[in-house]
This record gives C-alpha cells, sequence and structure tokens, in this order.
C-alpha cells in the first residue's frame, strides 16, 4: 500500500501490519495507557545490588525480552555495552535492543548482532551498527526508529513493551531517585527515559555516585525504581560535556545561518512572547546566536528557548531575552550547571516536550526553530535517517516532534557537502513530511513552502532572497554531474515511524546501483 | 622512467590527481564509489577527449570536488606532464562590466584552493578577485591558473577580477589562460608606471582580438604597492581607458618604505590615490583590513578611508563583507538630505536663480554635487547591491 506521500509500505513487515502515515495530525488515538504490574515495597526494604549481573538475574531478563536505555551521554556511554557484555557471558540471547540512541561507541554490538545475542533494535543508530544493519539481513525483525516524542507515545500506548530498562545515573540514592546533573560525570537530565522506567517491567537504575537519601532532583523516582546498582563507570561525559560547543567559521554556513535569523525576524513571529528552539548544529547554533542578537538589538523578550540546552542559550537566559529555558537534554557543561542553579533552566521530558498522544506539547508552544537535513526534496519533504546512498545513519531525534510544531520550521542546510548535492527530486528517506516544513534556508536562498504564501510574502517585503526550491536545486546541479542512485530490494531494514505510530517511510536494503 | 605528476591537495572540496605517463588506466578513489564515481569519470572523461593526451595512467582521488575542480587538476596534471598539449578553451557567455560598477568590497580569494574557492561567488562582495600571485606559491602558478579557468568558465559572478602576477614573471602566462574564463578584469599588482598598465593593456587587446571578443572590454585594476607607484599614480590611473579602479596595497607599500603600518604613514599613499583617481575619473580602492577578528577596527578604518573618498575596500574573509557595506551605504538620513538638496537645486534651477537655499541657509555646488553621488551611490546600491 501507498501512504499519504505516496511511499510504499508493505502490508506486513516482518511481525507488524503497519498503519501507513495519513498526515501529520490526522490520527487519534484510542485506547488507554498500558500498564505495569503492580508491586509494593515495605519500609527497609533493600534495592541496593552488587552488580549488573545480580540485577540482571534479579530482574528476571531471559533471552528474548527487551531491554531498554537512555542516551544522555551520547558517544560517550558505556552502559550499553556493559549489560549486553553483561547479557552475553550469562547466555541470555535473543534480546531486543530499545535505546533512545546509539553511538559509535556501540559498535561492540556488531558481534552480538553476529553471534544473536541481540536480534532486534528499536531506537536511532548513529554510525556504525546504522551501517552494519543497514548492509541487511543482519536483524530478526526491521529495526524501528521513532521521534523523541514518538517513543514515549509508543511505549506509553503499549506498542514497544520493556522488560527491563537500565538506567545510566550520574547520581543516585540506594532508594532509586536519580539525576544527571550531579554527581561525579553529569551527563544531562535523564529524563528520557523515564517513560521507560515507567512502564519497564522492572526499573534498574546503575551510577557511579551513590549517595545517601535523597538525591534531587529526580528524574527518576524512587516509586519507579525496582534495584540500584552501583558501578566504577558508567559514561565519559568529556565526550558530551566537553566544554562549550563551537560557532561554525565556515562562511557559507554563517551565512545561512544569518539569513534563518533574518528569516525569523521577517516572520511576523519575532515580537515579545517569541519563543524558539535552538540548536546545538554548526548552521543552528549560529543562528541561534543571531536571533539572540537580533532580540537585543530590537528590545525583544521572548518567552522561552527550548534546548537541547548549551552556553549559548543559556547566555541568552541570563541576558533576560527569555524568560524560561525548557530541556530534555544538556550539551555542555555550562548547560547541565545552569540546570542545576537556575530555577529559569527547566528539566523537561519529552512526554511534556513532544508525545502525540498527549494532551498538549510544548513544541506546539515554539514560535521558530531550526532544524538540519541530510536531504531536502521538491516537496519540501526531508530526510535526517539516511545518507544519499541509502545508508542508515542518523536517528530522527527532535526533528518530528519540533517541525510539527513549531509555527515557522526552518530547514537551514548547504545546497551541496562536497559534490553531492542536498536538494534532491524525492528524498532517499522522508522523516518529517513537506507539509509541516515553512521555508529551506540555503546559501543561494530560502524557499518557501507554497503552502505559506503569506510568510513568502513578508520575506520579499524583507528584502530576503526568496527563490523557487527548483531555481535553488538547479543552480547547484549545474556544479556536479548527478550522483549515482542506490537501487533499492524488497528487504525492509528499518521503519521509520511518524511520532504519532503510523508508518512514513521504509529504509530497504541497497541491492545495486543505477 | 617518467616521473609521477602530482596536481591538487587532500583539502576538502579538492581532488588529488597522480599521473604517470606510460601507465594506462583511470582510477577514481572516493568516499562512495556508488554516489560519486559515475560523475567524477564522466568529468574524466570529457577532459580526456578535449586533451587527447599520451598513454597515461590517471588516479582521481577525490575530497568532495566540484566538476570544474576534477577538470581544472585534470588538465593542470596532464599539461604539467605534457606540456606541448594545447589548452582547453571552455565556452564563457559573460557580458563586459560597467566602468563606475558599484564596488563597494572586492574580496580576495586564493587561486590554488577549492576549499575558499567554491561558493566565492555567493557571499555578497561587489567583486570577486582570483589571485593568482601572492596567495599562489610558484610551483602552484601553473595548477591554479587552469584550476581558476575553469571556475571562471563555470560560475556567474556578479563582476570578477583575476590578480595575475606582474607580466615579467609569470603574468603572461596566467593572462593567456585566464582570459578565457572571461573574467570583468585584471588586477595588475605592483603597478609602477603607465607602462607598467599599457604593456598590459597592449596584451589584452591582442588576446581580445584572438578571441574575436570587443577591444578593450576586459578592466584593469592596477594596485599600487610601492613608493614608486604612489608617486606616480596620476600617469598609472590616466595611462589607459580600461582602468576602471585603482587600488592600494598597503602591506607591500609599508615594507617598501619602511613605514609601520599606522592611519598616519598610510594617509599621504592613500590620499594621492584618491587624488589621481578623481583626475582620471575612476573608482579608488582601499587595502584590506588584516585583521578578520576585530571588526570594530574594521568599521573604523574603513568609516576613515571613506571620508578620504575611496569608493570600496578589498576583503580577506567574507566575514568582514557586511561591515564595510554598511559603512558605504548612505543612511536613510543622508539619502534624505540630499534628496532635499538636489530638488532645492532643480527648483532653483527652473526658477532662474543662481543660488540655492534651503531653510535660509546657502548651499553651494561641492555640497550639491555631494549630495548627487550620495543618491547615485544609494541608486547603485538599490539596483546592484546584494
Amino acid at each position: 500500500m501507498k501512504n499519504a506521500l505516496g511511499r510504499e509500505i508493505p502490508d506486513r513487515i516482518g511481525e507488524r501490519a503497519p498503519r501507513p502515515f495519513s498526515g501529520a495530525f490526522e490520527t487519534v488515538p484510542t485506547g488507554r495507557k498500558a500498564p505495569r504490574p503492580q508491586k509494593t515495597v515495605k519500609p527497609g526494604e533493600n534495592k541496593v545490588l552488587g552488580s549488573i549481573e545480580e540485577a540482571i538475574e534479579a530482574s528476571g531478563l531471559r533471552s528474548g525480552m527487551t531491554i531498554s536505555f537512555h542516551h544522555s551521554f551520547r558517544n560517550g556511554d558505556y552502559l550499553v555495552n556493559m549489560v549486553v557484555d553483561a547479557c552475553a557471558r550469562m547466555g541470555i540471547g535473543d534480546l531486543r535492543l530499545f535505546p533512545t540512541a546509539l553511538f559509535p561507541v556501540h559498535e561492540p554490538l556488531i558481534e552480538h548482532i553476529k553471534n544473536g545475542v541481540v536480534s532486534r533494535i528499536e531506537g536511532s543508530m548513529n554510525g556504525p551498527v546504522g551501517a552494519f544493519v543497514s548492509q541487511g539481513g543482519k536483524l530478526k525483525q526491521p529495526a524501528v526508529l521513532r521521534s523523541h516524542g514518538g517513543r514515549w507515545r509508543a511505549i506509553e500506548a503499549g506498542d514497544v513493551h520493556i522488560d527491563v530498562a537500565f538506567i545510566a545515573a550520574p547520581q543516585a540514592d540506594p532508594y532509586g531517585n536519580a539525576t544527571g546533573i550531579k554527581g561525579k560525570t553529569p551527563c544531562g537530565p535523564i529524563t528520557f527515559c523515564a517513560v521507560d522506567a515507567q512502564h519497564a517491567e522492572k526499573t534498574v537504575v546503575v551510577t557511579n555516585d551513590l549517595q545517601p537519601y535523597p538525591v534531587y532532583p529526580f528524574e527518576i523516582q524512587q516509586g519507579w525504581t525496582d534495584y540500584v546498582v552501583v558501578v566504577d563507570e558508567i559514561g565519559d561525559p568529556a565526550s558530551i560535556a566537553s566544554g562549550t560547543l563551537k560557532i561554525t567559521r565556515s562562511p557559507t554556513r554563517l551565512k545561512i545561518a544569518r539569513l534563518a535569523a533574518a528569516a525569523v525576524k521577517a516572520s511576523g513571529y519575532f515580537k515579545d512572547g517569541f519563543s524558539f528552539q535552538g540548536g546545538a548544529g554548526g548552521i543552528s547554533l549560529a543562528a541561534t546566536k543571531f536571533v539572540g542578537e537580533e532580540m537585543e538589538r530590537e528590545g525583544i523578550v521572548g518567552s522561552f528557548a527550548m534546548g537541547g540546552g548549551t552556553k549559548l542559550l543559556v547566555d541568552i537566559l541570563h541576558r533576560g531575552l527569555v524568560r524560561a529555558i525548557l530541556d530534555g537534554q544538556a550539551f555542555d557543561t555550562d548547560a547541565i550547571a545552569s540546570l542545576r542553579e537556575d530555577k529559569n533552566h527547566v528539566l523537561m521530558d519529552p512526554g511534556h516536550y513532544a508525545n502525540y498522544d498527549s494532551r498538549g506539547c510544548a513544541t506546539y508552544m515554539l514560535d521558530a526553530a531550526f532544524l538540519g537535513a541530510t536531504e531536502v526534496d521538491l516537496d519540501f519533504n526531508v530526510n535526517v535517517n539516511t545518507h544519499s546512498d541509502g545508508q542508515l545513519l542518523h536517528g530522527i531525534g527532535g526533528h518530528q516532534d519540533v517541525a510539527a510544531g513549531a509555527k515557522l520550521t526552518l530547514i537551514t542546510v548547504p545546497t551541496l557537502r562536497g559534490r553531492l548535492p542536498v536538494i534532491v527530486d524525492r528524498v532517499t528517506t522522508v522523516t518529517t513530511p513537506g507539509e509541516v516544513i515553512d521555508a529551506i534556508v540555503t546559501e543561494r536562498g530560502i524557499a518557501v513552502n507554497p503552502r505559506r504564501e503569506d510568510l513568502k510574502e513578508r520575506f520579499v517585503k524583507a528584502g530576503l532572497p526568496v527563490r523557487e526550491l527548483a531555481e535553488i536545486k538547479a543552480e547547484a546541479d549545474r556544479l556536479t554531474r548527478p550522483p549515482g542512485r542506490p537501487v533499492f530490494g524488497d528487504e525492509v531494514i528499518a521503519v521509520i515511524e511518524w511520532r504519532d505510530g503510523t508508518v512514513i517511510d521504509t529504509v530497504r536494503r541497497v541491492v545495486g546501483w543505477k | 622512467m617518467p616521473e609521477e605528476t602530482i596536481v591538487g591537495t587532500e583539502s576538502k572540496g579538492d581532488c588529488r590527481i597522480r599521473l604517470k605517463p606510460g601507465s594506462s588506466g583511470l582510477e577514481i578513489k572516493t568516499s562512495s564509489k556508488g554516489l560519486f564515481e559515475p560523475g567524477i569519470r564522466g568529468v574524466a572523461k570529457e577532459v580526456l577527449s578535449q586533451l587527447e593526451p599520451p598513454q597515461a595512467g590517471i588516479v582521481i582521488e577525490d575530497y568532495g570536488a566540484l566538476d570544474y575542480v576534477i577538470a581544472g587538476r585534470l588538465e593542470g596534471a596532464i599539461r604539467s606532464s605534457f606540456p606541448d598539449i594545447p589548452l582547453i578553451r571552455p565556452k564563457v557567455a559573460r557580458d563586459p562590466s560597467e566602468r563606475d560598477r558599484l564596488r563597494r568590497t572586492r574580496l580576495y580569494a586564493p587561486g590554488n584552493n577549492p576549499r575558499v574557492l567554491v561558493g566565492i561567488e555567493l557571499h555578497g562582495a561587489d567583486c570577486v578577485l582570483l589571485d593568482l600571485e601572492d596567495s599562489v606559491p610558484p610551483a602552484e602558478k601553473g595548477a591554479a591558473r587552469i584550476l581558476v579557468k575553469h571556475l571562471l568558465a563555470t560560475i556567474d559572478f556578479f563582476e570578477v577580477w583575476v590578480r595575475i602576477n606582474p607580466l615579467d614573471t609569470y603574468g603572461k602566462d596566467d593572462l593567456a589562460e585566464v582570459i578565457l574564463g572571461r573574467p570583468h578584469g585584471i588586477c595588475l599588482p605592483k603597478a609602477e608606471s603607465a607602462d607598467d598598465v599599457r604593456a598590459l593593456a597592449k596584451e589584452l587587446s591582442r588576446l581580445e582580438s584572438d578571441l574575436g571578443w570587443e577591444e578593450g572590454t576586459t578592466l584593469i585594476m592596477p594596485i599600487i604597492e610601492t613608493g614608486r607607484g604612489v608617486l606616480h599614480a596620476e600617469e598609472i590611473a590616466a595611462a589607459d581607458e580600461r582602468v576602471a579602479v585603482i587600488a592600494f596595497g598597503a602591506e607591500d607599500y609599508t615594507r617598501d618604505v619602511g613605514a609601520r603600518r599606522t592611519q598616519d604613514a598610510l594617509l599621504y599613499p592613500r590620499s594621492q590615490i584618491v587624488a589621481a583617481a578623481a583626475a582620471a575619473s575612476i573608482q579608488a580602492s582601499d587595502t584590506v583590513y588584516a585583521d578578520i577578528d576585530d571588526e570594530e577596527g574594521l568599521i573604523e578604518e574603513t568609516e576613515h578611508i571613506r571620508e578620504l573618498g575611496f569608493a570600496g575596500k578589498g576583503v580577506i574573509n567574507p566575514r568582514q563583507i557586511g561591515p564595510i557595506h554598511s559603512v558605504f551605504s548612505p543612511s536613510e538620513e543622508e539619502i534624505e538630505d540630499a534628496r532635499r538638496i538636489v530638488a532645492a537645486a532643480e527648483e532653483a534651477e527652473r526658477g532662474g536663480r543662481g543660488a540655492i537655499a534651503i531653510g535660509g541657509k546657502m548651499i553651494d555646488r561641492p555640497i550639491l554635487e555631494r549630495a548627487k553621488r550620495t543618491l547615485r551611490l544609494a541608486e547603485k546600491i538599490e539596483e546592484e547591491g546584494r
């Protein structure tokens, strides 16, 4: 069958009967939230266990089950490898891995996939694991990629049932309260797996910094936690909190960022109470900086900025340019410190910011957002998951959730990466549909979605270089002969879910080139 | 055994060609064979069919190079190995420029560095200046001029110049190559006399007529960067009809005369150059500001040279363009004042009065001229500025 974007979706994908994507806000959820077994503990009961192996044993984890993790240590995470290694040693296999995201540091998983310890993965795969899975025939069921909000929804809705949630906690108390913004190796808030902790059969907090009760703030709460394990190390904070992110120095990227900031200024949303998502990628970080400067110049006080928290956003808060920062993640040490110290820097979980099946999302309160892309097509569809060669290499992150919510969603991309065109006739994979994208900002001009004639008028009036997307594409295409195109077979490597649980696209195995 | 020729670098946006005469094959090394090999092979085959070199083994290592970079590198490698092969003559449709175009900024780009060259046309400079002189080491001069030719043939520039080497070093070879890319003008470094300019003009006339172009359409920008050049600024500016701008190069000038680069030390050469330009009814363009992180200093210097009478300034990083353009753009109030003055003058003329007055204040000729100039500039920025 074809979904609303004309993407062919198989009637069955592995054991799943997919619901096709039908539009950004078409799905009406039904039913009730998934239950968790009831349990009680008596006063004085001990939750602290001696090792990960003991916790695995106590949790009843067996072959064929599902284990989950958060990614707040990003490429510095140790826990996923530690737990899967332990399972392998204990003879537990055929596991479904349900992390929020995997990174290059998780490359050892490839061996575990090969020898059957891990047979399924549902979660973002950044780097080698994605490249490995892309070869096809590696997993028993296709991988499933979900946005931050989409993952939260899938757990609450019972689409994914977690058997054991392993939570890397930079600080915890013996009763199972845990935080990511304190401790010996803070990694930023660990709210992403709060939903795991509330829905898993068993929840295990793993910390390298056990402190007396009570540890606070508690992103993970005692009432959710079955066991607490103390280990020497859970992650390398240097790889997430390595000081300050650097603003790009590339003239092309700076130009795109300047244009994006100018577009925000001309959009009609730029007034007191303005809210925006600040990015952490090269271009969006610069755009965030320029928007801040523009707010200062024009004397505009915004309502809130949304993270991933960065030093830049913290500065914007401290300069009084916004009343608050809402943050689900932190990308540098300054943002983590600010979360600890500033009451206007507020912790937020993906349920609060992005869950489709909820009674409100923070992203719906956003005026403007800057997002990236690996590819954009003439229908304004955006791909962030695959490269043009068909390799699955990135997760969705909050892309869908933010794009769907913000009144002004700007995709900031260069028209060429090396000799690879970024604007294409048809994206390799649709992550986010064109209907929620307002404009594409490139170094060759700004293309406004035809659905937003109002915006186009404002941009033209402000003297911005508004052009047709096809014209921008043609200009870039003149500089390189067209790249080869992968030929896809039938085997589905991964399912890309829209944030409501429908299937927006599939990633198929590359079988050749044309 | 013939030597292997290597042209190009491993830096982003570039490619490196290894060419071995007598050997055979065309090998392409790139990050994704599926995506990039067909396109790169296509470009290579086209270049090979145009040049028809003797048998050679060619390896292209791609680091994200655009087609014109690959073509330029490959032609560079082939002609370096086989110097007798005639060069590629691309078809270029570019209209000549005008002498008095808006030139608030001239952006320098090193002619052998694709990393900087790619996208150089997109930064909003009034004119781009592709450099074959100071930024290109002697061993790379040949590769650079070929790359610049291919760049010129591909990119639709607002206005583009090439700074060649002095005619008595590599300049003539530079010219013979880059003219095929039809640049709007040629920048002549270290100009010291009218003869220097005339020699270039003569060479250009010969090339233009060989190519069947209208003679005199390629402009000249002499750069004055020696004591002698400063003393001869007047004759340099007036040496030929093609001279549209004279530029100042402070780094070489201060070295030449033994000065330190201070505003005081540069006041005399700058004033001399502005006066020479005015006498020849052409533009004067100031030297570059070297500290790209010092925006405040850049603005201060630009305000200073605007007061002196310069029409524009050299730029070594795109970040400097915005601040310079703002300094050179008349403010709303300046434009409004200028409109009032010109309107009053027109009214006085209609009424047959000699004297112009606004609110009882007399307006003399120079003020009227300045007002007209402000309006012309504002109009030009409206039409040509980006």
